[in-house]
């Protein structure tokens, strides 16, 4: 059991008749970054909330660095540190008072706690606007806020829920940096996210969930293998000759060709394989391009649920912000 | 107890980091004492200006003025009064924080942090109390100004009992909103449930009207108001009205406000091991 830094077991959680989380289990072992890749809905956030101890499953069990979520809620809450996918930070205080505060929650006190408070923010890039109110900063500040406010503490293990959510692509691959950043000093990451990209990007290991249960999980590699090999792409000057072509490749190659206007589509095991007998095989024909599509998570997931995973985006983070200046 | 204090300053740093809800909190009582206090002088309509066997009635409405009010100045009695009151309002306004800590998340924060869930509610009922104490000060400071009448030989004593009685009255009053607002999801219950609770509980008080004058049902209600209790005392002692029995009532009011923070706790507890 401490061969894994977070271990799900059967973890269930049932919302009346609505089964958010069926039986998931997994284990993340320390120093990995774990990433819990799905559509909105999936049952991401709910199984964060039940190993955070925000909520209480309906069945199953888990584990942080050996304390249970369900008999230790408090050994647990020290060990991890939780960046959720709502806003958390008080907008009426400073940066420095939460991060502050935050420090002291945890028992730490005076000059401990203001240095522990500097050295999150620092980390995090905020010591500039430290003195200024969190109503002030932007999307991707307040992002970097509340992961200084997660940090404080030094928590061995790190729950980041959509970290960037909403955010615009600069602010994203800062706050990707720094995540990488985080992964270097050994911390243990359990991710969760739907953006593709942030799962290849950041993840040693990924686990695909889809209405509430772990459908795949392995390296993004590993992952991407499971699509039946690449795809080849011969595009010709002259569409009239398409048909012809994917006929001839078929049969000559014994490979799946299909042809759509003045493209031929070629899915193969290995393109490496392929290629040179392809070549030889189109030498001769008015090919203007080929090109090599390698598997990635989004072919994956679609492969896997029949569903792409942003069929139905919607910018919740900005919403929340939004709603947020409409109250104050 | 750390964790209780941390949060408590952070309650006071909001309170007096938003300006204009502070500025605001702090002119309140005095609108208050001008409006309610100084437009209802009721003894002045019995003053009456004839010679004579006027005298006589005069010496007889003083006498029974004083002896319903415990003064012959409404505007003492109703300001002494409005203590209570605005304690009242107070411990309302301490639920609303709660919920807009819900709906912005902060409360996420606490309840991952290692801190007891106790000192959660505690702070927030203290953090009440610390806006009432200081604001019942202004007020109190107010009608001075305005020309409250404290009892003669009036001892720091005196004052000191008089705070601890507010004090303990809102201790209850900030634990049923406290508790409804950990409950609750939007402030506009905890509005709703301010308009349905505090009037009658206003009115059926001592706190505008000595309970004498009440017709016999009203009285009965008022006799178990704890606003009524604490406004007995509050004026026992400011302006000296005796109370019917000191004990009876500060025992009444500790009962009421620490039965009430204690299940309202435990109910509060309750509500935050399974958020949502």
């Amino acid at each position: 059991m401490e061969e894994c830094s977070i271990k799900a077991q059967d973890l269930t959680k049932q919302f009346g008749q609505l089964t958010a989380v069926d039986h998931v289990s997994f284990c993340v072992k320390p120093g990995e970054v774990y990433s819990l890749l799905g559509p909105n809905g999936a049952g991401k956030t709910t199984t964060i909330k039940m190993l955070a101890t925000l909520l209480q499953p309906t069945a199953g069990e888990a584990w942080i660095k050996g304390h249970s979520i369900l008999r230790e809620p408090h050994m647990v809450r020290r060990a991890i540190g939780l960046v959720p996918q709502d806003l958390t930070a008080d907008d009426e205080l400073t940066g420095w008072e939460n991060v502050v505060i935050q420090a002291k929650l945890y028992g730490f006190r005076g000059v401990e706690a203001e240095r522990r408070a500097k050295e999150a923010l620092d980390f995090m890039g905020l010591l500039e606007a430290a003195q200024r109110r969190v109503s002030t900063y932007s999307g991707g500040m307040r992002r970097r806020l509340e992961v200084a406010m997660s940090l404080v503490h030094s928590p061995e293990v790190l729950f980041l829920d959509e970290p960037t959510l909403g955010l615009d692509v600069q602010s994203r691959r800062h706050l990707w940096g720094l995540i990488e950043e985080l992964r270097r000093q050994g911390k243990t990451i359990l991710l969760t996210t739907h953006y593709m990209e942030e799962a290849e990007a950041l993840a040693d290991r990924v686990a695909i969930i889809d209405h509430g249960r772990i459908v795949a999980e392995g390296s993004p590699e590993e992952l991407k293998s499971r699509i039946k090999g690449e795809t080849i792409h011969v595009r010709l000057r002259d569409p009239g000759q398409t048909i012809a072509l994917a006929e001839k490749l078929s049969k000559e190659l014994g490979v799946d060709a299909e042809a759509k206007g003045d493209t031929v589509t070629v899915r193969v095991k290995s393109s490496a394989e392929t290629l040179p007998g392809l070549v030889q095989v189109v030498s001769g024909m008015p090919v203007v391009e080929i090109r090599i599509v390698k598997p990635n998570l989004e072919e994956v997931f679609l492969e896997l649920t029949g569903r792409g995973l942003r069929d139905e985006e919607f910018d919740v983070f900005k919403f929340r912000v939004m709603a947020r200046r409409v109250r104050r | 107890m750390g964790a209780t204090l941390v949060l408590l300053r952070r309650e006071i740093k909001k309170w007096v980091g938003r300006r204009p809800v502070f500025v605001m909190s702090m002119i309140t009582p005095l609108i208050w004492l001008a409006l309610f206090g100084k437009s209802l002088n009721l003894y002045s309509m019995f003053n009456l200006e004839q010679p004579g066997f006027a005298e006589l009635i005069q010496r007889i409405v003083e006498q029974r003025v004083l002896e319903l009010f415990g003064t012959l100045d409404y505007f003492t009695y109703l300001a002494s009064g409005m203590l209570v009151v605005f304690a009242l309002f107070q411990s309302a306004f301490g639920g609303v924080g709660i919920v807009f800590d819900k709906r912005l998340g902060y409360m996420t924060r606490l309840l991952v942090s290692p801190i007891p869930r106790a000192s959660i509610f505690i702070a927030k009922i203290m953090g009440t109390l610390f806006r009432i104490s200081v604001l019942s000060v202004v007020l109190f400071a107010a009608a001075l100004a305005l020309g409250f009448q404290v009892k003669q030989g009036i001892t720091l004593l005196d004052l000191a009992a008089a705070g601890a009685v507010i004090l303990l009255l809102s201790l209850g009053l900030a634990s049923i909103y406290a508790t409804m607002a950990f409950y609750a999801n939007n402030h506009e219950v905890l509005f709703a449930a301010m308009n349905l609770i505090n009037l009658p509980l206003m009115f059926t008080s001592s706190a505008i009207f000595p309970r004498e004058q009440m017709p016999s049902w009203l009285r009965a209600i008022a006799a178990v108001n704890p606003i009524t209790h604490a406004a007995d005392l509050v004026r026992y002692h400011l302006i000296g009205r005796p109370v019917n029995s000191y004990m009876h009532s500060l025992g009444l009011l500790a009962a009421f406000s620490l039965i009430l923070f204690l299940a309202g706790m435990a109910l509060s507890l309750r509500s935050l091991k399974e958020s949502r």
